[in-house]
């Protein structure tokens, strides 16, 4: 340590003289915490094991549906699996109809969905009194632990005569729209049906995410809009919306992987084939998850390992779409923007 | 002018004649006069029984140590107290006459006469400096006869940040200083041209040299409307305000002590607990 | 000095006589409704509940506009439009809550909870049969599940809390794509690794490991929270005291967090219950009580709605409605428990 007489002196050398090296700070656990680190290393790493798992297993042993199909297994709308006359299997196995159709009752289930999980989220985060709020509240997470077979049965028993009578009205209006149009007069068990009920489902988590990221703004924006003589719309219009748009659209993307995978619900209530429909209004359709459990049963080996590799295809999709949706989701969480 | 709580369309009969009148001309409206206000939150009384007459074109400073009630008494001012739950009040509230608790009263129009500067500057960050400077003309809807760019040198002059922002008026809000963030909330506040401004500590959250630019927009404001300004800093009251008056909590809910030209009130002050106070002795 | 005899008041509240106006307008909005439908081709509820929304929702602006202008009106609509996006949001709550209640409940005689299915089939008369099988099968089911998930997440989430290495990042991102996995995925991943090229069938035990993958991230997620509660004093409180690092998370975080994690793993139960998906892969099928985790089929509540869904019989739907009743009286149950642990305060002893 310097004389403190001498830095007294000469103050201007204070400034050149160097600032120490930081010290790294280390400890030497003792055995039993070795090991319980470690443990907990391994153990938590099972995740990753499981999901590379998932991944492999399914990719592995649907491999042999992607080599002889290539890219049209995706894109081709054609499965079929039939015995030639020699007794040998004919296969020609093509997702597209069933991508197609998981995007159009997705998109059908966010169209209607969103709006009302976010108008849902705004009514109890700012018009709702506070007993009713808490009353509502646990309503929505009640709803998310609802069965998705209870939605299906639901669908299939109450709202499909609803669905069917309102698809008619809107063939009746609005048929001059190319999407709404259908070839003949059949309207039950159709895309339409079936994004109702998933809109349904997915209601809880896009109205949870939202209301979280609603009750996040920043109050003193909120006074300073009020203080400007604003009225509760024109607050939230000005600061709520803006604040909350990143982390609605996340939650709208948490929705859509709930959609994207979603089975029973779906098997219960759309008419499932094998051909593209973009009618939405003309029953019939289907996505890649209830189309694994309906050909499942009596599939061929050969079969059985092409829906495995569908079954690779949908993981793939939702892993993409959650990854996304929580990044996003934290993001508009964390920065408060 | 009269101001009518009923409704009237969003003309611009008021605004368009306060932009004609000359700077430093007598202001509108007769101001702002608090009648035995009280102030609840929950069962718990804050504030109790505060008359107070602010004269047209005055600057008041509040003052006295924290919690005691300042700020709850400037919020009953424009009506932002009962934005908390539990909150109530009793007393009256006269906005040239008229109480501004009266019901039936449109409490966004009030607020459009009363505005308010928050401690912690809050513009609107998705919103450009222009931007925010008009926000609350579109926030009420009130079309502006004239030129926008007009207005927005008009108030960004008088809250004393034109010169360093005219080139850039479609930058966003987020990157200005503090000191220029909290000038853009008084432009802000100006545009909709109130008669009466509450400035809620304003500086407090800034550096000495942001200070003493705002406390002299504020000088300059004071010819043309009211002004009711809250502050723990005495230097700061004494140097702005034309009025001081000096709130406490004694153990009670807050009360003000003493009202007086702010000279008088701290040279002479006529109650000992105001003495003590500006004297330094606690707070 | 100041004895206030002063009352408080909240004048901006609404008062009684400011509502009037609003019921009236309502009222009225009932009447043009009927009148309309009455009068016009429109007819159904939709039109019912169109009608009133049109003619609620411009009431109440024109009363708005009258007294306080345009702006007031706007808001109004505003405040209109949110309130009817909540009732459309709760409504089929409700009608899914009614029409299990109503509709299962005609099956439930007081032998359904005694017998099983291999006395009846889904077409027999409702008095007949039982799910005593898929109630027990449910419960094997959760039993496994949890014993399998539970060390991996609880380990995971201390991981994520406690020690928070370089990976925590990573394996918190992990634990977020595995939550997104889609149930059926789960189930045919159990049935491609080992069931496919095996002789081994499906069994509870397969089918636990399905809803294990499933229950992990619920339960690791929720675990973290509520670790992340418990205060840091209390670690530093035992690291102070010359305590290991497992010593400490042992014998004081993790009492602490008790009925947080209990939480956890409830809501991962809730979670799995009312899965269908992969029990059709795994499961193997059963209409009687199988006491043998590791070989045989066995039922369970969703598959038993399931089957009667398939039927498409009347009576075998009807024995659907039954086993959602008992299905969702389960979920109801567990979720009551879960929201009485997760209010307890975090114990701070």
């Amino acid at each position: 340590m310097a004389d403190s007489g001498e830095d007294r002196e000469v103050s201007s050398t204070l400034i050149e003289r160097a600032i120490p090296e930081k010290r790294e700070l280390t400890t030497k656990h003792r055995t039993s915490d070795v090991a319980f680190r470690t443990i907990l290393n391994i153990m938590s790493y099972s995740s990753l094991l499981i999901l590379a798992a998932i991944g492999g297993f399914l990719a592995f042993r649907g491999f042999g549906a992607f080599k002889d199909n290539g890219l049209g297994f995706i894109t081709h709308a054609e499965w079929s699996s039939s015995i030639a006359e020699n007794g040998k299997e004919v296969n020609g196995f093509g997702l597209g109809a069933m991508v197609v159709g998981t995007l159009i009752i997705s998109t059908i289930a966010l169209f209607i969905g969103v709006p009302i999980s976010v108008l849902t989220a705004l009514f109890l985060t700012f018009y709702a009194p506070e007993r009713l709020k808490k009353i509502l509240v646990t309503v929505v997470d009640l709803m998310a632990s609802f069965p998705s077979i209870l939605y299906g049965l639901w669908g299939f028993i109450v709202l499909a005569p609803m669905a069917t009578y309102w698809a008619k009205l809107v063939f009746k209006y609005l048929h001059w729209i190319p999407f709404l149009n259908v070839p003949g007069p059949a309207f039950e068990r159709s895309p339409f049906l079936a994004g109702i009920v998933l809109s349904i489902m997915i209601i809880p988590i896009v109205t949870s995410v939202s209301r979280e990221i609603f009750g996040q703004t920043p109050l003193e924006r909120m006074q300073a809009a009020y203080a400007l003589g604003a009225t509760r719309w024109g607050m939230i219009r000005a600061v709520v919306l803006p604040f909350g748009a990143s982390g609605v659209v996340g939650g709208a993307m948490l929705g859509l992987g709930r959609a994207l995978g979603e089975t029973v619900a779906v098997y219960s209530v759309l008419n499932i084939v094998f051909k593209i429909n973009l009618h939405v209004l003309y029953g019939f359709g289907g996505n890649i998850a209830s189309m694994i459990v309906q050909k499942f049963g009596e599939a061929s080996f050969i079969e059985k390992k092409a829906l495995l590799a569908a079954g690779f295809v949908l993981f793939i999709m939702t892993l993409i779409v959650n990854l996304a949706a929580n990044t996003i989701v934290q993001r508009a969480v964390k920065s408060g923007k | 002018m009269s101001t009518d709580n009923s409704s009237q369309p969003n003309s611009l009969a008021g605004v368009a004649a306060a932009r004609l009148r000359e700077p430093g001309s007598a202001p509108l409206g007769s101001g702002l006069e608090a009648r035995g206000v009280h102030a609840w939150f929950g069962s718990h009384l804050a504030l109790a029984n505060v008359s107070l007459d602010f004269a047209a074109g005055t600057v008041t400073a509040l003052i006295g140590p924290s919690g005691c009630g300042k700020s709850t008494f400037i919020r009953t001012l424009n009506r932002m107290h009962e934005f908390i739950p539990t909150a109530a009040m009793a007393g009256e509230v006269l906005l040239d006459g008229k109480d501004i608790y009266a019901p039936g009263t449109d409490v966004t129009r009030i607020r459009l006469q009363i505005g308010m500067v928050f401690q912690k500057p809050n513009p609107f960050p998705s919103m450009t400096i222009g931007e925010n400077v008009l926000a609350g003309l579109k926030l009420a809807q009130i079309k502006y006869d004239g030129h926008k760019d007009d207005l927005l040198e008009e108030t960004l002059s008088r809250a004393g940040l034109w010169a360093e922002v005219k080139d850039r008026l479609g930058a966003h809000a987020g990157g200005l200083s503090g000191g220029q963030q909290q000038r853009l909330c008084i432009a802000r506040s100006l545009a909709v041209n109130p008669k009466i401004l509450l400035m809620d500590e304003p500086c407090s959250a800034l550096d000495p040299g942001s200070t003493l630019r705002i406390e002299d927009t504020i000088s300059q404001l004071s010819k043309t409307m009211t002004i009711v300004i809250v502050t723990h800093n005495m230097q700061q009251a004494a140097r702005v305000s034309d009025y001081t008056a000096f709130f406490l909590a004694d153990g009670g809910p807050g009360q003000m002590i003493e009202v007086g030209p702010t000279n008088e009130m701290f040279s002479r002050p006529k109650d000992e607990r105001t003495e003590n106070y500006v004297s330094g002795r606690f707070g | 000095m100041s004895i206030t005899t002063v009352a408080p008041r909240k004048p901006w509240k609404a008062t009684k006589k400011d509502l009037i106006p609003v019921f009236g307008a309502l009222a009225l909005a009932v009447l043009l409704d009927y009148a309309v439908v009455a009068l016009t081709p429109m007819k159904g509820k939709l039109a019912y509940a169109l009608l009133f929304f049109i003619f609620g929702a411009g009431l109440q602006m024109a009363l708005k506009w009258r007294n306080l202008g345009r702006r007031a009106a706007i808001d109004s609509l505003a405040a209109s439009i949110a309130i009817t996006g909540a009732v459309l949001a709760f409504v089929p709550v409700l009608s899914l809550l009614e029409t299990a209640i109503v509709r299962g409940f005609k099956g439930l005689y007081p032998g359904f909870f005694f017998h099983d299915m291999s006395v009846a089939n889904y077409q027999s008369p409702l008095n007949q049969g039982g799910v005593i099988q898929a109630i027990v099968g449910t419960l094997y089911l959760i039993v496994l599940a949890t014993l399998i998930s539970l060390p991996l997440s609880i380990l995971t989430a201390l991981y994520l809390t406690e020690i928070r290495g370089r990976a925590a990042g990573f394996i918190q991102f992990l634990v977020q794509a595995m939550s997104g996995i889609p149930s059926v995925v789960a189930g045919i991943f159990i049935y491609s690794a080992l069931l496919l090229t095996t002789s081994l069938r499906g069994s509870t035990i397969m089918a636990a490991l399905a809803l294990a993958i499933l229950m992990i991230p619920t339960v690791t997620r929720t675990a973290q929270e509520v670790l992340l509660l418990v205060p840091s004093d209390l670690r530093e409180a035992g690291v102070a005291l010359g305590a290991t690092q497992w010593k400490t998370v042992v014998t004081i975080v993790v009492p602490a967090a008790r009925n947080g994690l209990i939480t956890a793993v409830i809501l991962g139960v809730a979670r799995i219950t009312g899965e269908t998906a992969p029990l059709l892969f795994t499961l193997g099928v059963s209409n009687k009580i199988n006491l043998n985790p590791f070989s045989g089929g066995q039922s369970a509540l969703p598959y038993y709605v399931w089957s009667g869904l398939s039927d498409g019989t009347e009576l075998g739907i009807d024995r659907a409605w039954s086993g959602i009743l008992v299905l969702l009286m389960l979920v109801l149950t567990l979720f009551v428990i879960a929201r009485v642990f997760g209010t307890r305060k975090v114990k701070t002893k």
